[in-house]
């Protein structure tokens, strides 16, 4: 019962943060149908700023945010002005580009960085929570999923509450149309692309914080992303979370009742499953709706 | 005629120039060495580690023959994929190179070294410990290390401790999943109770692992196999949880400066292969050459990585200039000369049995001490006590 506790807790948490890492490949790949290859390595790049800010100055990771943000918005920006420069075959020819990216990304780190692997040093993050005396977790995993789940709120506040929110669901729901109502679609894109860089920023930071960086890593975390923004449906925040979370979970059972190494197979199964039933993800549209 | 003769005359020049770069006279002789390793990729920190060794290989020969031959290193990235070693060990041949120094990881080494022998090249290695990799049959390969000599270590540890139960936690690549076969077997043979926990390299979280020891394992040590990123989560884990276990004990990469200065509260009192102390001090002769070359070229201290290529890449440089002296510059001339050596070096004593494998090899093992690594095991090359009970929690 307490492994079984504790593997929940530990699958809900990392949930959180998995969904974190999601949503803005999500918001992408809704808005645009651009599956963004390099966004494991935008996510690494905050990690490595927030690596760099501790390093040199010793204040704590976090506050590094700002100017991670600057520069991993100033990239994903830049991403979407070389996406949306392809004239032929927007959505395989973006794969190749952003693959590209993320290669020149991930090589980028390693020069400037070396292979050393890093992590914080802020002790704060290291120490234990024990929650009703059975449940173990250390303080930065809770932090990251607290700023997962406000992160995924807030986004879903904002696409629905505000005019640049709904500008953006109504490119991603039909990009025609909304032009000729009026809107400009490029603007709405190029704010999701602003989005999704702050959203990676939030998550290389917490990376940092629970985790251990180094430069090959980045490609991992897209995978990661990709399934839980397949497993969603397209573009739908509470699909991301409630993928994340299912991933998250049966993970940590699969790691605590058979292996660890079958847990990769495990998520992959519940995805193929999912798929199975529901073609179009969890929240997804139905074809022909 | 008069062209005939000016064309024979510039044929028999070249010939003669690549005579003496290539096919092995006893003249001074250029001699160019091929490396593959992982610069980037996964296996990233290590290939780089290995390959500052090898350039300081290629530093003390070229100061060793000054004024008789040169060594020159031509080297490959192979980004930690197999494929691309492959690739690479392909195109070196082609630039004739007279043999290989260099690899990581027996999933890179095994395809890479087959490379090299179709293309009648000895091959030179200590980043692959698997036993196949040596059972092969090829002439021309040849690894300074073994895993029995990593297991023989962990098991003596263990054996001193005097423990009656192990939790094995172990990457499922290739050579970690070996050795922790390994260790399973001989420490079941000594009558220890064993679990075993595999994980994969992409498991962000080592809660539900380490719970599990704790609660339904309840061993009295942990051994860890795997690499150092999985070190951090496997220990960080571990201080959350805080099983009830008298030692930590690692494998390769763990009792290193650089862990010991990244990570110093998840590092105190845990074990981990270890050639040299920490802080080294390099006093031998040899140590002081090694260093001296090392530090002409790179800031930092040397890890075991980089004095592991440096002793590779010197034992085969040596013996492709004695072979180049007998005019046996060619596959079986550079192997009978490597099969030849029997030297104490600074990694310990090297010789080659029949498969290439050094029978010598033996890892001590360190403990990390308040930012210091003291040798604690063997006896014979203790530096310091060992801290037992001891883990970074307790």
């Amino acid at each position: 019962m307490e492994l079984t506790a504790q593997a929940i807790f530990t699958g809900v948490l990392m949930g959180g943060f998995y969904g974190l890492v999601a949503v803005g490949l999500s918001l992408v790949f809704g808005t645009m149908k651009v599956i963004n290859l390099a966004h494991g390595e935008l996510v690494l790049l905050a990690a490595y700023i927030a690596y760099a800010v501790e390093s040199q100055t010793g204040i704590n990771p976090l506050l590094a945010l700002p100017i991670a943000m600057v520069i991993v918005v100033g990239v994903s920006l830049l991403t979407f002005y070389l996406t949306n420069g392809i004239a032929k075959d927007k959505e395989l020819n973006s794969l190749i580009l952003t693959f590209g990216l993320g290669i020149v990304l991930t090589n980028g780190l390693l020069m400037v960085f070396s292979a050393d692997i890093y992590s914080t040093q802020t002790a704060w993050f290291m120490e234990g929570v024990v929650v009703a005396d059975t449940l173990f977790s250390m303080r930065g995993e809770i932090v990251a999923f607290v700023v997962g789940i406000c992160a995924l709120g807030a986004l879903y506040w904002w696409l629905n509450h505000t005019w640049h929110g709904r500008a953006i669901r109504s490119v991603s729901s039909n990009r025609e149309a909304a032009k000729l109502m009026g809107m400009n679609p490029t603007k709405a894109e190029l704010w999701s692309w602003g989005v999704a860089g702050v959203l990676a920023t939030l998550a290389g930071v917490m990376l940092y914080v629970i985790s251990v960086i180094h430069p090959p890593i980045g490609h991992g975390l897209t995978i990661k992303a990709f399934i839980i923004t397949v497993l969603a449906g397209m573009g739908s925040i509470p699909g991301v979370l409630i993928g994340a979370l299912m991933i998250g979970v049966i993970e940590g059972l699969t790691t605590t009742f058979f292996q660890s190494s079958l847990a990769g197979l495990s998520s992959m199964t519940l995805f193929l499953l999912v798929l199975l039933i529901m073609p179009s993800g969890l929240f997804g549209k139905k074809a022909g709706h | 005629m008069k062209f005939l003769n000016l064309s024979g005359f510039i044929g028999c020049a070249l010939g003669v120039a690549l005579g003496v770069g290539f096919s092995g006279t006893a003249h001074s002789a250029n001699f160019i060495i091929g490396e593959h390793t992982p610069l980037s990729g996964k296996l990233a920190r290590v290939g780089t580690g290995s390959h500052r060794g090898i350039v300081t290989g290629i530093k003390v020969l070229n100061d060793m023959y000054k004024g008789k031959h040169t060594f020159e290193l031509k080297t490959i990235d192979d980004e930690s994929s197999p494929a691309k070693a492959v690739s690479a060990v392909e195109k070196l041949a082609s630039e004739h190179v007279v043999a290989f120094s260099g690899g990581y990881a027996s999933g890179v080494i095994g395809p890479a070294s087959e490379a090299a022998n179709k293309a009648h090249i000895p091959y030179i290695t200590f980043g692959g410990v698997a036993t196949a990799l040596s059972q092969r049959g090829h002439e021309g390969f040849f690894r300074i290390n073994s895993a029995a000599g990593y297991g023989k270590a962990v098991i003596g540890l263990v054996e001193e401790m005097g423990v009656k139960s192990i939790s094995v936690v172990y990457s499922n690549k290739e050579a970690t999943l070996k050795m922790a076969k390994y260790v399973e077997k001989k420490l079941t043979e000594d009558g220890l109770k064993i679990s075993m926990h595999e994980y994969d390299s992409h498991v962000q979280d080592y809660k539900s692992i380490v719970n599990k020891i704790k609660l339904r394992d309840r061993p009295e040590a942990i051994v860890m196999i795997g690499y150092e990123s999985e070190y951090v989560g496997i220990l960080r884990a571990a201080k959350l949880l805080k099983p009830n276990v008298k030692a930590m004990i690692g494998v390769w990469s763990l009792a290193t400066g650089k862990m010991a200065k990244e990570f110093p509260d998840l590092m105190e009192n845990v074990y981990g292969t270890a050639m040299l102390p920490f802080p080294v001090t390099f006093t031998s002769p040899k140590q002081k050459l090694f260093y001296d070359a090392f530090k002409s070229n790179f800031e930092g201290e040397p890890s075991y990585l980089e004095q592991f290529g440096y002793v590779q890449t010197r034992l085969l440089g040596e013996a492709i200039v004695r072979a180049n002296d007998k005019g046996q510059l060619n596959l079986k001339g550079i192997s009978d000369e490597l099969r030849k050596t029997d030297e104490e070096t600074i990694s310990g004593r090297v010789r080659f049995d029949e498969h290439g494998d050094n029978p010598e090899f033996v890892q001590r093992v360190g403990q990390h001490q308040k930012g210091k690594i003291p040798l604690v095991w063997p006896a014979s090359a203790k530096t310091g006590e060992k801290v037992f009970p001891g883990t970074p929690w307790n």
